[in-house]
């Protein structure tokens, strides 16, 4: 049963597709994007989450050099007025457990409007509304290379798998200046969610967690690799929020997220408990006309299992502040993040306390290319850095990536 | 400024032409101000007679086209009994719709094929919206007004008219003041009537240009 939920999705959507593909009227020719985003690296960082380590970075310093950041390719298909379908494939060229792989893969249901209200639904796998960051096509930021604390965790750990539905109305469209949607979603396969911060803390980077891969090499060590996307104790989680919109310059997200899942729990194949995870994030964006952006979140929750009758808990929170200036096609970016995760088990493991400056400098002259060059500092205190790998508990991480992306199909914008 | 004198200027010789003909009576001259003393460009004026004589003017087929994920443009004005073509020049599809009273409808519109125009038959505002870009935003406003146009960039508006009694309306997407600002007026034999409008309120933000077309999530 693990880990077939997102094949059941997909099986549904193709046993959807493959009828209406008898009518022209009904299946149009797809949408497309493929993009390619190439990177030279230079990075001082400890050994990455990606390969096991408690490094906060992407690239540690063995990886300095020229790296393909991202391939991917995007795919949106409208089946008749209402329903589409929307497949988001990637690949990191790193050894995750299949070379291109989804990150996202869902169905939605989106009627018309009705005066001046909207349902949506969405089934699937997809991102929960909590980033307002990560507001470009494939989840990317529009405003630098590595997302900031909170939004690398939601891209490592979180998918909704499930639906979701979302109930807007749209006051800008009956002569006010707010729109407001309620949001609530009901998933399964998020069980492990949690398991990421508490053992290495957060981090900062692009690096999104396939629906079919797992956060690690296979020859990750000292912390071994992690798959994250199963059920494991037949709970279904939930996340209800609110958004706000103030005509297109400021727009508001609350979100509370509970996993629901039963901390005695665990399974013996994929090695892992079931992690009990809740959290409440908030955010706000506001733009000008002048082309400045100001975003904030905030997020704080717990994630908890219980072990042999211990009751192991990790306290969570993050937050960050982010100022962006654009100019016609020149955008510049600075970032602060904050993050902290606290132990309650017999070793401190997976405590972190850390902060991290990120400055990015992005030039997209057309819908085609986009360079994006971007400093990251990120400084950090783990004392499992000393139990597990004998090195000190401190350390302040430098990574400077030069991307560039070349994007070419009729959603590449 | 110096297009909008000119402009009047021919306005004023094709009324002293038309007046000796006993057709028209005067220019009103219609000058639209924000809150804070501005000029207010594009302000839509829409001048009805109150003695039952004038006639809407005549339908138009007008176009509001789709580009970079954007009406363009996002506001026009037309008579009752216009059209509307929308051509969808992007390369991704959008879905048309408005749940105005004054003209609800649903257009899809994919890429390369062309949709009949829309038929405006009722006065009033048309808010337009797209169910997959929720972005894009537009009006159209319907009017049955016998004259009716936009303030330039210098916040004015003219126009020749017959002897008279009319009711001038100013709207504009942005305004605050709830429902629309109207004056009336009386045409005599005089040249010129001039009109002055200042909001009371401060505008609403105009919408961000050309910036959000990734916006995806």
């Amino acid at each position: 049963m693990r880990c077939t939920i997102p094949q059941a999705f997909a099986l549904a959507a193709l046993s959807f597709a493959a009828p209406a593909a008898h009518s022209a009227d009904w299946l149009r020719a797809p949408e497309w994007e493929v993009d390619v985003d190439a990177r030279l690296v230079n990075s001082d960082g400890q050994k990455s989450f990606v390969n096991g380590g408690l490094g906060t970075l992407r690239y540690d310093h063995t990886q300095s050099g020229l790296r393909l950041g991202r391939a991917r390719f995007a795919l949106s298909e409208a089946i008749g007025q209402v329903w589409s379908l929307h497949l988001d494939a990637s690949a990191w060229a790193d050894d995750d457990r299949n070379p291109l792989d989804l990150t996202e893969a869902y169905l939605q249901f989106r009627p018309y409007p009705f005066a001046g209200y909207r349902f949506r639904l969405k089934a699937g796998a997809f991102y929960a509304p909590i980033s307002l960051e990560n507001r470009a096509a494939g989840w990317e930021s529009p405003y630098t290379l590595s997302y900031s604390a909170i939004n690398t965790w939601l891209a490592q750990e979180l998918r909704t798998i499930g639906v979701e539905g979302q109930l807007d109305w749209l006051g800008t469209r009956t002569g006010h200046g707010l729109d407001v949607a309620l949001i609530g979603g009901l998933f399964g396969w998020n069980d492990p969610d949690g398991v990421v911060v508490a053992q290495r803390g957060f981090s900062l980077s692009d690096r999104q967690t396939t629906l079919f891969g797992r956060v690690g090499s296979s020859n990750s060590a000292p912390m071994r690799p992690l798959e994250l996307f199963h059920e494991i104790d037949g709970r279904p989680g939930y996340y209800a929020g609110l958004e706000s919109r103030y005509f297109d310059r400021v727009v508001v997200r609350a979100l509370h997220y509970d996993n629901r899942a039963d901390p005695t729990a665990s399974d013996g194949a994929i090695r892992t408990f079931a992690w009990q995870t809740h959290f409440n994030a908030v955010g706000l964006r506001a733009e000008s006309a002048g082309g400045w952006t100001a975003i904030l979140q905030w997020l704080d929750g717990q994630t908890y299992f219980e072990s042999h009758d211990e009751d192991l808990a990790w306290p969570f929170r993050a937050r960050f502040a982010l100022l962006s200036r654009q100019i016609r096609h020149h955008r510049l970016s600075i970032r602060y993040d904050s993050f902290a995760v606290d132990s309650r088990s017999d070793e401190g493991e997976g405590a972190q306390r850390g902060h991290a400056w990120t400055a990015a400098y992005v030039f997209e002259p057309d819908t085609h290319w986009k360079l994006t060059f971007e400093w990251l500092r990120v400084t950090s205190d783990a004392p499992y850095r000393v139990i597990e790998l004998g090195i000190p508990r401190a350390a302040t991480e430098t990574e400077v990536q030069l991307a560039v992306r070349f994007a070419l199909g009729p959603l590449a914008r | 400024m110096f297009q909008s004198r000119y402009i009047a200027g021919c306005f004023l010789a094709l009324g002293s032409l038309l007046k000796a003909a006993g057709a028209l009576a005067g220019a009103l001259f219609v000058a639209v101000q924000t809150s804070d003393g501005r000029p207010l460009a594009g302000a839509v004026l829409t001048v009805h007679t109150l003695d039952g004589t004038g006639r809407p003017a005549t339908p138009v087929n007008a176009i509001m086209d789709q580009v970079d994920r954007a009406f363009v443009p996002d506001l026009l004005v037309i008579p009752t009994g216009s059209t509307v073509e929308f051509p969808n020049s992007d390369s991704v599809n959008h879905q048309i719709y408005s749940f105005s009273a004054a003209k609800k409808f649903q257009l899809p519109l994919y890429r390369g094929k062309r949709y009949p125009p829309v038929r405006f038959d009722q006065a009033g505002f048309v808010t337009l919206g797209c169910n997959i870009h929720d972005s894009m935003l537009a009006y159209v406003l319907v009017t049955d007004a016998p004259y009716f146009g936009r303030t330039d960039s210098a916040g004015a508006w003219s126009v020749e008219l017959p002897r008279g009694t009319y009711r001038i309306t100013v709207w504009h997407p942005r305004i605050r003041e709830s429902g629309q600002l109207e004056r009336e007026i009386s045409i005599g034999d005089a040249d010129r009537t001039a009109v002055s409008v200042r909001l009371t309120k401060s505008l609403q933000p105009a919408p961000l240009e050309g910036r959000h077309s990734w916006d995806t999530y």
